[in-house]
């Protein structure tokens, strides 16, 4: 078999091609593979390294946008896994039946085979995908995805032994429905090259999976069968990576914008593309039909030139089916992160209209017009979700519940996903009771989701949504291994430049007094100018707070503290002045104690990665100390 | 921070791909006769499209990132 020789030209077709094939794959699982193998048979690649070459991208590609999507929760391992491994099972069989085809009706027995199954499914299909999508997008509740008939009977068929879990269905079935589903996709697969376009709309409609469940799922499916395949094909030395490689190039580029793309689209917009681009297909393969029917003499015979005219409709036919895809993906894709971010601006143009009231507050306690409450499944964060509720309440404020789930299952040891599973489940269990709990309160709250590490998601996210304020709660200060390396927490403090207020386990701030630790610095005077404001809001207690390391600097330690309550004076605010000698965290702790304050509001140098390292935190190790709320100030 | 993480990133896998790919395109010819002969070298796509969606996949995620496009977390 000859590889052929590559130009430049080909490279940036093969990418394009690939880059578009990756956008509609990540978008809706399946697909691409119907333009590229034809696509590269164009370049003069034969049949089957074409279809080798294509499997041997098809993997890759598919274990990446199954694990971009798996990010977002869209992916059911589990279900992937034993639907992946019946449509495997389906196409070693499907590959025998063509063979068989081709074997006893010829070339133009199998392709008008081919034509037929390809345009009866799609029909069928293709047009119940399409109608669903659009009685969805017609209906008032357009989020909304009613289970099938179908889909409630299999969930309510209990067949002992066989009976299985998936989370995407929220139930257990009885993997008897799963297994036909599957290699009826395998069969598809091996058959009309896009075994997507029967798993999807099976796991939608039969098995009663979430349509952008569904279409993340088949990916996992699609490496599955992709792996299988390309193993076979390169056994027999059938496999030009090269090709392979140059579209997989261009396919990431598309199937990382294709899973983004899923975040910001109703679900019926996956059905949408996955129906349109049916039914383009099925016009495409329908116009070849007449062209097998006269090459086995079933019709009158029609002429080279028709035949060639025919060809190149079919394909532009392709061409356009997967342009169309791409289109509405891309359009959905701008059209919701636009919208994502006229939600924020509309949050910051509310800014530049200032109230009265709200221009005494504006200072560096802010405005307080989001609060974002980092939350987890654990007993630490009560205080926290306590606080912060109460803030929002009295603030008028919008809680931002926020979580962030752990990574990806491939870092899990195998036998354990479940546990993590657990974790997941339990994490969203408690944001949807924290959010009863805030609504009940009367605050206007939404749930926000982050994946992976936890203090970068939390610093990201509260910058992107423009958090005024972040509350969270702290771990035990025994804990060793995060006097040692630092806790969320610390790091989030030492990486972010909103103000954060962390709340220990059974806290609360019931205004009995507050310590303002001074060192001179700017980010003290940050710090008292919170102070201000939130004397102003309730009369408090406040006590400035000014640690000398050594005897010698009472006299400068002094004129610090004596600095700034000469300035909350002038505010009307009387301040108590204490000044001690040692180390800083230790006095401030004391001091805390003996006037049985319940808030500590200090300034934060922001010191991060080295620094922080080197020098250390005075405001980590206050926080990690004083057993009240802390509030950090950030300038 | 969000942005120089990202960027970082983007150069480092950036770098390693385009190093991939000259490989590729360097010992081309050697893959071709090796893939060719199947059996057991079929492992050398195999292995090959495997460190490539490594590479390549994060970087073409972290180019997105880098550009501002990224998944939208809200519930």
């Amino acid at each position: 078999m000859e590889f052929i020789d590559l130009n430049s030209l080909n490279v940036i077709y093969l990418f394009i091609v690939g880059f578009i094939g990756g956008l509609v794959s990540g978008f809706i699982g399946s697909g691409g593979a119907f333009v590229l193998t034809p696509a590269m048979m164009n370049l003069g690649v034969s049949g089957i390294m074409a279809v080798a070459s294509n499997m041997c991208h098809k993997f890759p590609k598919s274990l990446v946008g199954a694990m971009k999507r798996h990010k977002f929760g869209q992916v059911d391992i589990k279900l992937g896994i034993v639907m992946g491994i019946s449509a495997e099972a389906g196409v070693l069989v499907g590959a025998e039946l063509m063979q068989h085809i081709r074997e006893v009706f010829g070339k133009s027995g199998s392709n008008l085979y081919v034509s037929v199954v390809f345009v009866v499914v799609l029909a069928i299909v293709g047009g119940y995908v399409l109608r669903d999508a659009i009685k969805m997008m017609r209906s008032e509740d357009s989020e909304k995805e009613e289970l099938t008939k179908i889909a409630k009977w299999v969930h309510s068929v209990h067949i002992p032994y066989t009976m299985m879990y998936f989370k995407s269905i929220g139930t257990e079935i009885s993997v008897l429905f799963t297994i036909p589903l599957g290699f009826a996709t395998g069969m598809l697969a091996a058959t009309i090259a896009v075994g997507g376009f029967i798993g999807v709309p099976a796991m939608m409609y039969i098995l009663g999976v979430p349509g952008l469940m569904a279409s993340a799922t088949e990916l996992v499916i699609a490496f599955i069968m992709g792996m299988g395949g390309t193993m076979k094909y390169a056994l027999s030395g059938l496999v030009d990576v090269r090709l392979a490689m140059i579209i997989l190039a261009g396919s990431l580029f598309g199937i990382q914008l294709g899973a983004i793309g899923t975040t910001y689209v109703k679900p019926y917009m996956v059905k949408l593309v996955m129906g349109v681009i049916m039914i383009i297909v099925l016009f495409s393969r329908g116009t070849m039909i007449p062209a097998y029917l006269s090459d086995l003499s079933l019709i009158n015979t029609l002429s080279p030139e028709t035949i060639s005219w025919m060809k190149m409709v079919s394909f532009v036919l392709l061409v356009i089916a997967l342009t169309v895809g791409a289109v509405i993906v891309f359009s959905a894709l701008i059209k919701g992160m636009l919208q994502h971010r006229r939600e924020l601006a509309a949050g910051e143009a509310d800014a530049t209209h200032f109230s009265d009231s709200q221009v005494d507050s504006l200072t560096s306690v802010g405005r307080l017009e989001r609060i974002m409450l980092v939350t987890d499944n654990s007993d630490f964060t009560e205080g926290a979700t306590h606080e912060a509720i109460r803030m929002a309440k009295r603030c008028k404020s919008k809680l931002h519940i926020f979580s962030v789930l752990p990574e990806a299952d491939y870092e899990i040891p195998v036998g354990q996903q479940h546990l993590l599973l657990e974790e997941r489940r339990a994490t969203v269990a408690r944001l949807n009771e924290v959010q009863v709990h805030a609504e009940a309160e009367g605050v206007d709250c939404e749930i926000l989701l982050g994946h992976g590490d936890a203090f970068a998601e939390i610093v990201d996210e509260a910058e992107y949504s423009k958090m005024d304020l972040i509350v969270m709660g702290r771990r035990e200060k025994s804990d060793l291994a995060r006097a040692m390396l630092g806790g969320t927490t610390a790091k989030v403090i030492g990486h972010t430049h909103c103000n954060v207020l962390v709340v220990p386990r059974g806290a609360k701030i019931e205004g009995k007094g507050i310590v303002l630790p001074v060192d001179g610095s700017r980010y003290s005077d940050a710090a008292a100018t919170a102070v201000l404001t939130l004397t102003k809001q309730c009369p408090t207690p406040v006590t400035v707070a000014s640690v000398a390391r050594d005897e010698h600097q009472q006299t400068e330690a002094r004129q610090r503290a004596e600095r700034v309550q000469a300035l909350l004076k002038q505010a009307d605010v009387n301040a108590n002045v204490y000044i001690g000698t040692g180390l800083a965290d230790e006095m401030i702790a004391q001091v805390t104690q003996s006037t049985q304050s319940d808030l500590v509001v200090m300034g934060s140098h922001g010191h991060s990665g080295l620094d922080r390292l080197l020098l250390g935190s005075t405001s980590e190790r206050v926080i990690g100390r004083v057993d009240c709320p802390v509030l950090v100030v950030k300038v | 921070m969000e942005n120089q993480r990202a960027l970082t990133k983007t150069v480092i896998y950036g770098t390693l791909s385009v190093t991939l790919y000259f490989l590729l395109y360097l010992f081309s010819e050697q893959i071709i006769e090796l893939s060719r002969q199947g059996g057991r070298y079929f492992m050398i796509p195999i292995v090959i499209a495997f460190i490539f969606s490594v590479v390549h996949g994060n970087f073409t995620g972290y180019f997105w990132d880098l550009l501002g496009i990224k998944a939208k977390t809200k519930k």
